[in-house]
């Protein structure tokens, strides 16, 4: 069984998108207990889009106990259209039969969520999101998931592999990279892809980027003034006033 | 006639009240300055399995056209159903905005429509206005501290997500009912021939709690919060106020620091206390969704620029673990 993650870098630190690393650990979950149980052997490979220095979080996925890593080099500018990265992803996700493709539920921050349902479409395959529990594949490779709804509700879904996921917190406690696989990192290799070798005429965008701006205000916003005490004793004081305590 | 087509969302046989908002929605985009000169028709569509009776309760409601999608298949939602049958029917319908809502069921589907259709994709709009060239949409970006502004390159059809709670509804009364129209598209997919998600069941985690509905105050706990042990202080903190109950954020659930049930947001309770103390909290939509409507909330957090303090009346740059410890000295 082949697995693919997709993963993110957010911010400029080499910090993998929070949903992602959950993605990663259920692969991994998956792996460990499919070679265990089955002695079935199973590969999680990953795949990110993004600038030179992203090859950072390939190394941390690495450590964690990812197999081999692709790294789509980019230069992108703040925005890029959820359909772009999804094409991009889908000439990795080409490369081998990947049985599962897993991705976060959302980058956090894009906060998009689309980049696992556009990934596929252009695959062609059936996709959950916002999935909470997944179960090991049967022989007929059928995979039982759990999707999470409003309030407290959720969709158990029986899909045929082979399938892509959107991974929702909550559906494991991710592993820290351990210090052994760190060291056998410099072993692995990153295959760096440019995006000029894979696309000579580029991307054709959905949207455009307009800017950024605050958010709008909902309430007054009454900022308390002073140190600590005096914060403390104005709350107080307010809270009194209202007869809240 | 170019269209807005509003998807309308249908869980368990019932129209969820989001339904109003999309209309209420499309209704503004018509009527938009950039539109107003050529306006296009508006569409609500409403699939399931024999579409009848929600598609007339829609089209009295709203007053707008309503096309019942008739999927024989349809016994409960999945998305490849949905993507194969509404992109069979919007494509012959040249839509130029289709409005999904920003839910579970809309953000599984939208993306994969928006494809299907060669359309732009917008997801979790919570503003519309316009500009020189046309329409542009902002939506929450970079863990909800931006709003970014995008449109759609020019001539594509545009798959909008709407934010819950955020277009209101219209409130109309009476008035002469749309139209209904019922069109039948089964659900028979030339490349893989049969139905690749099969729903088994739907199921419920746990009930609503009743002790964070009732109470007067909630004091919640977020990522703010270091450690489990921490989590005392916050308890010591609710003690203070009489009918007090504790809430949290999802990552403190998600990490097991904390019951399900204290869970406050999208995916867990809704509450409206009268005063809500958000401790360690950064204010993302989806916990904003369930407190929003609270009289009075308090937001304790050391970074100044974090969102929540947009949506807070008192607002307290501080270490949230220093500050109760304050609080409670000052309190004696
Ligand atoms: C589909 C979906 C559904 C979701 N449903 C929900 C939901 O129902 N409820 C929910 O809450 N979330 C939900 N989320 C998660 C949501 O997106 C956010 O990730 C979450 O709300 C963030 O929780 P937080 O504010 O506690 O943590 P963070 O966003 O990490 O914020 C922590 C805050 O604490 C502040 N802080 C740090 N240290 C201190 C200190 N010492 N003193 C004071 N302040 C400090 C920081 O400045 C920051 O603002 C959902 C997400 C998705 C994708
Ligand atoms: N540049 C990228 N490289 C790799 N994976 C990505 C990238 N952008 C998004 N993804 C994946 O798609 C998920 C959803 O992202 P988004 O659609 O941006 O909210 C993320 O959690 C990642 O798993």
């Amino acid at each position: 069984m082949k697995i693919l993650v997709c993963i993110k870098q957010v911010g400029n630190e080499g910090e993998i998108n929070r949903f992602d690393v959950h993605a990663l650990e259920e692969a991994l979950g998956l792996k460990d207990q499919l070679s265990a149980r089955l002695s079935k052997s199973v590969t999680v490979d990953v795949a990110t889009v993004g600038p030179p220095e992203a090859s950072k979080i390939i190394k941390r996925a690495f450590g964690m106990g990812a197999d081999r890593g692709y790294h789509i080099v980019t230069e992108d500018p703040e925005y890029v259209s959820s359909f772009v990265t999804a094409t991009r992803l889908a000439v990795v996700a080409k490369k081998i039969p990947y049985n599962l493709i897993l991705t976060g539920i959302m980058s956090t921050d894009m906060m998009a969520g689309q980049t696992g349902p556009m990934l596929a479409t252009i695959l062609g395959l059936p996709c959950a999101t916002a999935v909470i529990k997944t179960s090991l594949p049967t022989s007929d490779n059928l995979i039982e998931i759990e999707r999470e709804l409003e309030n407290g509700f959720r969709d158990c879904l029986e899909i045929q592999l082979p399938a892509v996921l959107t991974i929702q917190a909550g559906i494991n406690t991710p592993r820290y990279p351990c210090l052994s696989k760190m060291l056998a990192v410099s072993q692995k290799k990153i295959a760096s892809l440019t995006e000029a070798d894979l696309f000579p005429e580029p991307i054709e965008a959905r949207e455009i980027y307009i800017g950024l701006e605050q958010p709008e205000k909902t309430r007054s916003g009454r900022e308390l003034k002073g140190s600590l005490s005096d914060k403390a004793e104005q709350l107080f004081g307010l809270l009194k006033e209202k007869d809240l305590i | 006639m170019k269209q807005i087509l509003v998807i309308a969302e249908i869980f368990a046989g019932q129209i969820r009240p989001i339904t109003w908002e999309l209309a209420a929605a499309a209704r503004k985009i018509k009527n938009s300055p950039p539109l107003k000169q050529l306006p296009p028709a508006i569409h609500i569509i409403v699939p399931a399995d024999n579409p009848t009776t929600l598609s007339e309760k829609i089209a009295k409601q709203t007053g707008i056209d309503v096309i019942g999608l008739q999927i024989p298949e349809l016994k409960t939602y999945t998305s490849e159903i949905y993507i194969y049958c509404l992109e069979q029917l919007t494509k012959k319908m040249n839509p130029s905005h289709i409005l999904i809502a920003h839910t579970s069921q809309g953000q599984d589907f939208a993306p994969g429509l928006a494809l299907g259709l060669d359309a732009a994709s917008i997801p979790g709009v919570n503003g519309i206005r316009s500009d020189e060239n046309g329409l542009i949409y902002s939506r929450p970006a970079f863990n909800n501290t931006r709003n970014m502004i995008v449109r759609p390159t020019s001539n594509r059809p545009v798959v909008l997500t709407l934010m819950p709670g955020i277009f209101k509804q219209d409130g109309r009364k009476g008035g002469k009912p749309g139209q209904v129209d019922i069109r039948k598209i089964s659900f028979a997919p030339a490349a893989c021939g049969k139905e690749r998600i099969q729903h088994r069941r739907t199921m419920r985690k746990v009930c609503e709690n009743q002790a964070l509905k009732e109470a007067k105050v909630i004091v919640a706990a977020g990522r703010g919060i270091k450690g489990k042990e921490d989590l005392k202080a916050v308890f010591n903190f609710a003690q203070y106020f009489p009918a007090a109950a504790i809430g949290a954020s999802r990552p403190l659930v998600d990490m097991n620091w904390i019951g399900y049930q204290q869970q406050i947001g999208m995916t867990g309770a809704t509450v409206a206390p009268k005063l809500y103390i958000a401790c360690g909290i950064s204010g993302s939509s989806q916990h904003l969704a369930g407190m929003k409507d609270a009289e009075f909330v308090v937001a304790i957090n050391k970074n100044p620029e974090a969102p929540i303090f947009r949506h807070s009346d008192i607002c307290i740059t501080a270490d949230v673990l220093e500050f109760i410890q304050a609080f409670l000295e000052a309190s004696g």
